[in-house]
């Protein structure tokens, strides 16, 4: 269970747990959280539970609400985000969110009053961005054309991959991963060369300064 | 008249934080059939659920393809994933009702059956099909999700989707009741088109955007592609089990000896 924990200049004033139920913010004595700021209005925000989160809510209020510094009119609430209503600091805490307790799948009931019956033709579809934020240090590369088509230009790596070759003739693969760059055969009787050699196979990792040659383009790779 | 060639490329991998692999695929390029489930439940019944699901669609649309014949075609391969999806429904909620440790399990489906120049797609929950055209990617399903649902009604942006914890959170799943309805679509292929199925795996750590650049990068290789999407969802921290199916449309149509029997069989009749 999350709760939300009211302080000012530095003092707890109390918490109040947030589950199935709306909180509603605001100086108005009858709301489930009473802030008594002067700039602080009768309804200030709301904290609606959906599903596994908590969605705060600005009512667009005078003075508006901060979390971590930044005015937000809706804001997915995660573990330790600090709400900033006037001179007052609510603290979110999800334990259990921060767990990473969340990954296994469950049925839950869908939203009441959507169209999920519609047809899943490609027409009407809006993406979803649902790629999860990752924190993960990529490393910074690129390779400078030496040969070839491109001979003189700088290509930066800065993608999850970057092809070079031709197709149908004899392509490569440089992979971005957490550990470095690595060079794989993706097609063609040939092989590309790293200094030289044939690769094989598998991905063969990049050094600084390595030497690439792939259909007509010959390419130094350069770790930053 | 049979579908046109069609490469198949599948790989699953528990991923680089779970033990178990709760996924399961199942593919069989000479019939056109693809099929992907993403299985829930406590005590590794998804494991139970997915298999059995993934099993049985299969079975049965291998069975339906073989005797699928042109005269017919109309709206028999929806129909054929309409059956062999309340099959394995009805298989998994009977197991689910019979053993205590199996109760509530359920699954995900994402099934593909390529026939002529057309492909009928199935899917249940937040396993999806994307199709690749022209280097563009397209999401051709609707998860049944929560989070789909909340961006629907506005409740939250797509670009703050990330920040949810709901991603887990299916709207729908097969053998959790006594009938599920899925979603049934078709679709016209092109030669040159790639489908992709997935488990919630990929596109919850891969965004839309490098699942293109692979796909799209990789494509004359498929198994390098396959592979690439999942060691990019398992860098990005492989999370949950991730799996993969790319179907490939051939841009021509190799000679009869590539089709399956009886449809080499009808293709002489003719």
């Amino acid at each position: 269970m999350a709760k939300l924990v009211l302080s000012s200049g530095g003092t707890m004033l109390r918490q109040c747990l947030v589950d199935k139920e709306v909180v509603a913010i605001g100086s108005d004595p009858d709301n489930a959280l009473v802030v008594d700021d002067p700039v602080v209005d009768a309804r200030h925000a709301s904290v609606v539970p959906v599903g596994n989160d908590h969605i705060l809510e600005d009512l667009q209020s005078g003075s508006g609400t901060l979390v971590n510094g930044t005015k937000i009119s809706r804001h997915i609430l995660q573990h330790g985000d600090v709400i900033q209503l006037g001179s007052f600091y609510l603290r979110y805490l999800n334990p259990r969110a921060a767990a990473e307790d969340l990954e296994r799948t469950m049925l839950i009931s869908g939203l009441p009053g959507l169209d999920t019956a519609r047809s899943p033709g490609s027409s009407d579809i809006s993406r979803v961005r649902s790629a999860r934020r990752t924190n993960v240090h990529l490393p910074s590369g690129q390779v400078r054309a030496i040969a070839g088509r491109r001979a003189g230009q700088t290509i930066a790596l800065d993608r999850v991959i970057a092809t070079f070759g031709r197709p149908g003739e004899q392509v490569a693969v440089i992979t971005r991963r957490p550990g470095g760059y690595f060079i794989t055969h993706v097609e063609g009787r040939r092989r590309p060369r790293v200094n030289g050699q044939p690769i094989g196979t598998e991905a063969r990792a990049l050094e600084h300064r390595d030497r690439i040659e792939v259909a007509d383009e010959a390419l130094e790779f350069l770790l930053d | 008249m049979p579908h046109r060639f069609i490469e198949i490329a599948a790989l699953t991998d528990a991923g680089s934080v779970r033990q178990f692999n709760e996924d399961c695929i199942e593919a069989d390029p000479e019939l056109g059939i693809a099929v992907l489930a993403d299985g829930m439940g406590g005590h590794r019944a998804g494991e139970v659920a997915s298999r059995m699901a993934t099993r049985i669609v299969f079975d049965r649309l291998r069975h339906r393809a073989a005797g699928l014949r042109s005269d017919i075609a109309g709206h028999a391969p929806l129909q054929a994933l309409h059956e062999s999806i309340n099959q394995a429904n009805q298989a998994v909620f009977e197991a689910s009702q019979a053993r205590p440790d199996y109760r509530g399990m359920g699954t995900t489906l994402a099934v593909t059956l390529f026939y002529d120049h057309r492909v009928a797609l199935g899917h249940i929950g937040d396993s999806r099909v994307y199709r690749l055209r022209d280097g563009v990617l397209e999401l051709m399903t609707r998860d049944d999700s929560l989070l789909r649902d909340e961006v629907d009604a506005g409740l939250i942006s797509a670009a703050d989707a990330g920040e949810s914890h709901n991603r887990s959170l299916v709207t729908r799943a097969l053998g959790i009741e006594q009938a599920v309805r899925a979603h049934l679509v078709e679709d016209e292929t092109r030669p040159g088109d790639v489908y992709l199925l997935c488990s919630d795996g990929l596109n919850d750590l891969v965004d839309d955007a490098d699942i293109e650049l692979i796909v799209g990068g990789l494509q004359a290789n498929l198994p390098l592609a396959a592979n690439h999407l999942i060691q990019t969802a398992k860098d990005n921290g492989g999370y949950d089990n991730v799996s993969v199916i790319l179907a490939k449309v051939e841009p021509s149509v190799p000679g009869a000896r590539r089709l399956p029997w009886p449809l080499r069989w009808l293709d002489w009749l003719r």
